[in-house]
């Protein structure tokens, strides 16, 4: 038979500490919700998702199925590991699944969202509602102003920004941004969780794009710039950036795995904060977004994929 | 007296409350889930009283306070106060070379474990926090660390260093550690308790086969050689565990795999062995029923090999210590499976293993020799208690320190 612990408590301290965490909410589960909640899942912890049907949320099981199998057969994970992993992970439509979360994570898919802080903070109102006084609420954008985001929650406190860098499931460092209303117990949080992914905490002040999204749009940028004054062609500048630099990826091979898109509205966010050139998109991303060539996760980009990986050059004739 | 002994995971702690020294084993059971959901204590109590107790559990510090007020508690408990507690064993998993033997805990002790950490990143930092909840919650009680990798540090240089540079062993002690130590030393004592001879005069190969496997060659009382090395990895084939493999062959697949380190980790340590060979299970009695009843060529492979790396290190240890007298066989599979056995000593005649295979049959997890009167080698089935190493060394370590 199966008591409470409760009545085994020989000391007061035990309800004194402030609660565990035992359980992380991610709010759209696109590719990174995907790599967040299989990332927390492995790591020990609980993770319901929200995505915006039943459909959509079996199809994401689903997906994520596909992933932890890429990576037994790349030998990183087990079957068994799988099963466990995938057993910690609930998904539904309805926000009232998020109601015992202490930490839920906003992870929306806005590529083709016009309204970007608009929809996110009506996402951070549902949320707010159903969760207890305790838990913060997150966004992994990097790119929004979360102060913003926060004006419309009761509890401005719970507010900041936990961003995952792509692929969240292996880069080991994330960064939290406090933004002006964020409570020192909700930074800890933030921090103590990241601690139980293993992930090295970096904290950055509240500015768009942080560090690693202004860093890399500037390389990505200068790049096209080199590529269209005609110094050298997409490899050789990857192959340079990569070899030269220790780099895993070269800023081409980076631009089709972060997205086309994706950058596009980094770059347009950045630009329309601080007004600098740097950030402006180079007509060379906004050329392939035209035509629908967003990268990776559309077969091509800069370069044209097969099953992830590259198998030709093709696109720099064109541009 | 009353002996606590832990073994603190990464969110479990396994326990057991002795009576020494009787050996008496009053309480016993798990703290598990810890600081996750659905986090329980299962307690079994020596009159078979037996709870499972569900609740949050935030840390080690909470789950050890909860297990302390089982134990005292009239309805499950086994203390009538937690100052019955006499001493608080803890395993240690890896010890470095700091620590050849176990040892009271005290402050300065704590430090030198700590710096033991990077040596086994995954085992020693629950270990140690164990160590902390216990120093905050029962301050006056003394703590005894016991190391599965103390019994191997007998192992001269020529055993356990690699060739590798030199400057390497000396900039980050990468050197063969060897583990199961605890359990190497107990059945070793053990047998030779039961057979009246010194441990001392005799050579002697221990055997730990379980999920985990590792063996010992034990020459004048002290291990002279044990085949897991740096970490686990090393040595014989288990079940999820490849053992010694070509590190060459490993860069190789790599390269060709493009993998990086973790997922090398995890090849090395979860998809190889048994169950990389015979694509079955990592648990022998399903390769077994597999290669036996079923003709699985691959599971039947997978027990060829599993043998034969044992018995190459047998040959081998036996030349390194010239000679042998005692084989001992524990662990799960050492305990229990009386194929593995007989595999390992049929002929070995030549050997001075004359082995009485009637006798081996259907002998499963029993203290038992195996050999026949004849042989000049002595084959035993000892079965490991490495709790009880902990609380008599628990028990060994106080007595000296405070008679």
């Amino acid at each position: 038979m199966t008591e409470s612990l409760e009545d085994y408590n020989i000391s007061k301290t035990i309800k004194q500490k402030s609660s565990s965490l035992k359980k992380i909410g991610i709010v759209g589960c696109g590719v990174m919700g995907q790599d967040i909640s299989l990332l927390t899942s492995s790591c020990g912890i609980d993770v319901v998702f929200i995505d915006v049907s039943e459909d959509k949320v079996k199809e994401i099981y689903y997906e994520m199925g596909l992933k932890l199998d890429k990576i037994i057969n790349r030998w990183g994970l087990t079957k068994s590991e799988k099963r466990a992993i995938l057993s910690r992970i609930k998904g539904s439509s309805d926000y009232q699944i998020l109601s015992d979360c202490s930490i839920v994570i906003e992870s929306l898919i806005t590529s083709n969202m016009k309204d970007i802080v608009e929809v996110k903070q009506e996402v951070f109102r549902e949320i707010e509602k159903v969760i207890s006084r305790n838990a913060i609420i997150a966004t992994n954008s990097s790119t929004i102003v979360i102060s913003e985001l926060a004006t419309v929650l009761k509890y401005q406190d719970r507010a900041l920004g936990i961003h995952f860098l792509s692929p969240a499931l292996t880069v080991k460092v994330i960064e939290i941004t406090r933004c002006l209303q964020t409570s020192d117990e909700s930074f800890k949080l933030a921090c103590k969780f990241a601690n139980m992914i293993d992930r090295e905490v970096i904290s950055v002040g509240e500015s768009p794009g942080s560090v690693s999204t202004r860093l890399i749009v500037s390389l990505i940028n200068e790049s096209c710039q080199v590529l269209m004054e005609g110094l050298s062609n997409i490899e050789n500048i990857d192959e340079t950036m990569r070899l030269g630099y220790g780099l895993q990826l070269g800023p081409f091979e980076m631009a089709d795995k972060i997205g086309l898109d994706k950058l596009i509205i980094w770059m347009d966010n950045l630009y329309k904060e601080f007004g600098e050139r740097k950030y402006k998109t180079s007509p060379v991303i906004k050329k392939l977004v035209r035509a629908g060539l967003l990268g990776r996760k559309t077969g091509k980009g800069f370069y044209y994929y097969e099953n992830g990986k590259i198998i030709k050059k093709k696109i720099e004739d064109g541009i | 007296m009353k002996i606590l002994v832990l073994n603190c995971g990464s969110s479990s702690i396994k326990y057991n409350l002795y009576e020494m020294p009787a050996k008496s084993l009053l309480a016993k059971g798990i703290v598990d889930k810890i600081g996750l959901n659905g986090a329980y204590i299962k307690n079994e109590r020596e009159d078979g009283d037996k709870t499972k107790l569900e609740g949050e559990i935030i840390d080690h510090q909470a789950g050890l306070e909860y297990l302390l007020g089982i134990l005292i508690s009239g309805k499950h408990g086994s203390l009538k106060k937690i100052e019955d507690i006499d001493a608080v064993g803890h395993r240690v998993v890896h010890g470095g070379e700091k620590f050849n033997g176990s040892i009271l805990i005290t402050k300065e002790m704590i430090s030198m474990m700590e710096e033991c950490i990077e040596l086994a990143p995954l085992h020693n930092p629950p270990n140690l926090k164990g160590i902390y909840a216990i120093t905050s919650l029962l301050p006056d009680i003394p703590q005894v660390g016991v190391f599965d990798t103390a019994f191997h540090q007998t192992m001269p240089p020529e055993s356990y260093l690699y060739a590798i540079p030199y400057s390497l062993y000396e900039k980050y002690k990468i050197r063969r550690y060897g583990f199961h130590g605890s359990s190497h030393r107990y059945v070793s004592e053990r047998a030779c308790e039961i057979i009246k001879i010194k441990r001392e005069k005799l050579k002697i190969i221990t055997c730990h086969l379980g999920n985990g496997a590792s063996i010992a060659a034990i020459k004048d009382g002290k291990s002279l050689d044990t085949s897991m090395g740096m970490t686990p990895v090393e040595g014989l084939i288990m079940g999820t565990r490849c053992g010694d493999i070509d590190a060459g062959a490993l860069t190789y697949i790599m390269n060709k795999e493009e993998i990086g380190l973790a997922a090398t980790n995890t090849l090395i340590n979860k998809h190889s062995g048994i169950i990389g060979i015979s694509g079955i299970s990592s648990d022998m009695r399903d390769i077994e029923e597999s290669a036996l009843k079923k003709n699985n060529k691959r599971a039947k492979l997978a027990l060829d090999m599993y043998h034969y790396r044992i018995k190459k290190y047998i040959g081998a240890y036996t030349a390194a210590m010239g000679g042998l007298d005692l084989l001992i066989f524990t662990g799960g599979i050492g305990e229990n499976s009386d194929f593995t056995r007989a595999e390992i000593a049929k002929d070995m005649e030549f050997f001075g293993i004359n082995f009485d295979f009637d006798k081996n049959k259907g002998l499963r997890g029993k203290e038992m020799i195996l050999s026949k009167d004849k042989s000049k080698v002595k084959v035993m089935v000892v079965p490991t208690n490495e709790e009880l190493v902990i609380a008599s060394d628990t028990l060994k370590v106080i007595q000296t320190k405070f008679k």
